[in-house]
């Protein structure tokens, strides 16, 4: 009986043996996790130059650009090779040698050029390495021509209010308002362009919110009431109706119609999570 | 006072016991580190979860319960000490409630100085493993659950949007507070519990009554007993705290390194502290029962 019972727990230990044995091999194959591991070593290189990029020493910026340039070669149709790519520019940038960068940032504009949201990305960092540089016309061009090239693209929605954003921080009122200008123009088109599309949702959202920039609030409430009369049955307007109620309350200082549109809101969306704001909102309003 | 000296009296004579029995007699680490070897396999297998072959069984689990990004490196190292935890939380509940039953069968033998036969004390326990597979179970659920009790307690009282309570902010009650209660809840949960098994062996008794005469001797014997299950459990936290602070670990260290602190978190738990809680509570246990 006892026999048994060693053999039993032989028989157990020598499946456990083997599963574990199982394992460790599992671990040794060269598959995405193992991909991962490499980019995340070569990464933590990248790193220590992007902390202090000045203290870095150039032979070290090249043994780390070679490192990732040997796992682009390794691993060339993986995101992590994309991210690579991009890392080796950004270290340029930081390493203050932009024109190394640029030439980076080509090379990958002519490897993925199928891809109109990789070369929107390389296209805007040539930006960046200019704008670093001091050299605003020459990003500018970049970035404008992200709105042409690349208007769809997240980072081409989002460049034109990033070009006005550039003006409010340099302290240039007059080109932030002639830029807000053309950015809503630019998004009008985009909205016609592809009607009744999530994208055209966007653009309208965003001209409102240009509006609310150029402190236009007549004009703001009437591209979020466009909003709501073209997509009230395809997405939730419950934000957008609350974005309206504050400017009515705060800018506007109408009460009547800060009441009706939080009305609204609540009676169309009871389970909204704005309904608690609305009601304080609401209650303020009757305390005043 | 004198209840007091009394009960620390008897811990000294438990743990004079308890080192001169596993001196004595190695053999009574024997169900331990089988339980060790199965939390070791265990380990290296969740720890290879996001490579093939084991990623077809693993990845869906892991991304359903806790997002896809666990299932990349160095991310994955982040949930191996919960999934390491809840590993241990299953086989404690299947394997290790059969071998604390064998290793209580072992002690009382040693304890009334017969020969240890592994085998017999082995089938002993298996004869009973009904009986310890729900004990354990009712111990682990509880303690689980109150845990996630307070837990939650404490997350739905913030984000209701108080920013403090008793004086101390979210941070403060989220990380070294409730790390302190979640330890006095493991420290209370198993000493009410943890004279069922040597009951359930020694005295032959049913499940509720085992476990009901298990809490009559807790608190009976409450401060050695705390004494008993409370001081090895001290030696558990520097691993805790190491694993808490996962994040750090792999951004200074390496990520490999959590990997490590859980072998050393199994060593610690399974081959130091576990021994010492069941053979000095089961001392205690057969001491009073002489008496």
């Amino acid at each position: 009986m006892s026999d048994n019972l060693e053999n039993n727990m032989k028989r157990v230990f020598f499946t456990l043996i083997l599963s574990c044995l199982f394992a460790v091999l599992a671990g040794c194959g060269n598959d995405q996790y193992a991909i991962e591991k490499q980019y995340w070593q070569a990464q933590k290189q990248a790193e220590k130059i992007f902390k202090n990029p000045h203290a870095t020493p150039p032979r070290e910026l090249e043994r780390v650009v070679k490192l990732l340039n040997r796992f682009i070669e390794k691993h060339p149709k993986t995101n992590l090779a994309l991210d690579a790519e991009f890392n080796i520019a950004r270290l340029y940038i930081v390493k203050e040698e932009y024109d190394k960068a640029r030439t980076q940032l080509r090379t990958i504009l002519n490897k993925y050029a199928k891809s109109e949201a990789i070369c929107s990305e390389a296209v805007f960092l040539i930006g960046n390495s200019y704008e670093i540089e001091d050299k605003w016309n020459l990003a500018l061009e970049q970035y404008k021509k992200i709105m042409q090239v690349y208007p769809i693209t997240l980072r081409g929605l989002d460049i034109p209010i990033y070009i006005a954003q550039h003006y409010k921080v340099k302290y240039q009122p007059d080109k932030m308002v002639s830029a807000l200008e053309e950015t809503i123009g630019h998004y009008r088109t985009l909205a016609s362009r592809y009607p009744k599309s999530p994208l055209s949702l966007k653009a309208h959202t965003l001209v409102a919110e240009c509006y609310i920039a150029l402190k236009d609030w007549p004009n703001a409430i009437s591209s979020f009431n466009t909003v709501i009369d073209n997509y009230k049955d395809k997405v939730k307007m419950d934000g957008i109706l609350l974005d309206i109620a504050i400017i009515y309350n705060r800018e506007l200082k109408d009460k009547v119609k800060t009441k009706e549109t939080l009305e609204k809101l609540i009676k169309e969306y009871p389970k909204s999570q704005f309904v608690k704001t609305a009601q304080a909102l609401l209650k303020e309003l009757e305390k005043k | 006072m004198d209840s007091q000296k009394t009960g620390i009296t008897s811990v000294k004579k438990v743990y004079n016991t308890t080192a001169k029995s596993l001196k004595e007699n190695p053999a009574l680490f024997v169900p331990f580190i089988i339980f060790a070897i199965f939390e070791f396999i265990s380990l290296i297998i969740i720890s290879l979860a996001p490579r093939m072959p084991l990623r077809l069984f693993f990845g869906p689990l892991i991304r359903t319960f806790w997002g896809e990004r666990f299932l990349h490196y160095p991310l994955n190292f982040l949930l191996l000490p919960k999934l390491a935890s809840l590993v241990r939380m299953g086989l404690t509940i299947i394997f290790g409630s059969l071998l604390t039953g064998m290793a209580v069968v072992i002690i009382c033998d040693i304890y009334n100085k017969k020969p240890i036969k592994l085998g017999a004390s082995f089938k002993s326990a298996l004869k009973k493993y009904i009986y310890l597979f729900t004990v354990v179970f009712i111990f682990t659920l509880l303690f689980y659950i109150l845990v996630k009790l307070v837990t939650i307690g404490l997350i739905k009282y913030f984000i209701a949007g108080h920013s403090r309570l008793l004086f101390l902010g979210a941070g403060v009650w989220m990380g070294p507070v409730l790390f302190v209660i979640n330890f006095l809840l493991a420290l209370l949960v198993q000493s009410a519990f943890i004279y069922a098994i040597p009951i359930l062996i020694i005295e032959k008794e049913k499940l509720i009554k085992s476990i009901i005469k298990s809490f009559v001797l807790f608190k009976k014997l409450f401060i050695p007993t705390i004494i008993l299950v409370g001081v090895p459990m001290l030696i558990y936290i520097p691993v805790l705290i190491l694993q808490y602070n996962g994040s750090f670990l792999i951004n200074r260290v390496f990520p490999e390194f959590v990997l490590f602190i859980s072998i050393l978190g199994i060593i610690i738990g399974s081959l130091v502290i576990d021994p010492i809680v069941t053979i000095s509570t089961t001392v205690l246990y057969l001491m009073n029962k002489e008496k």
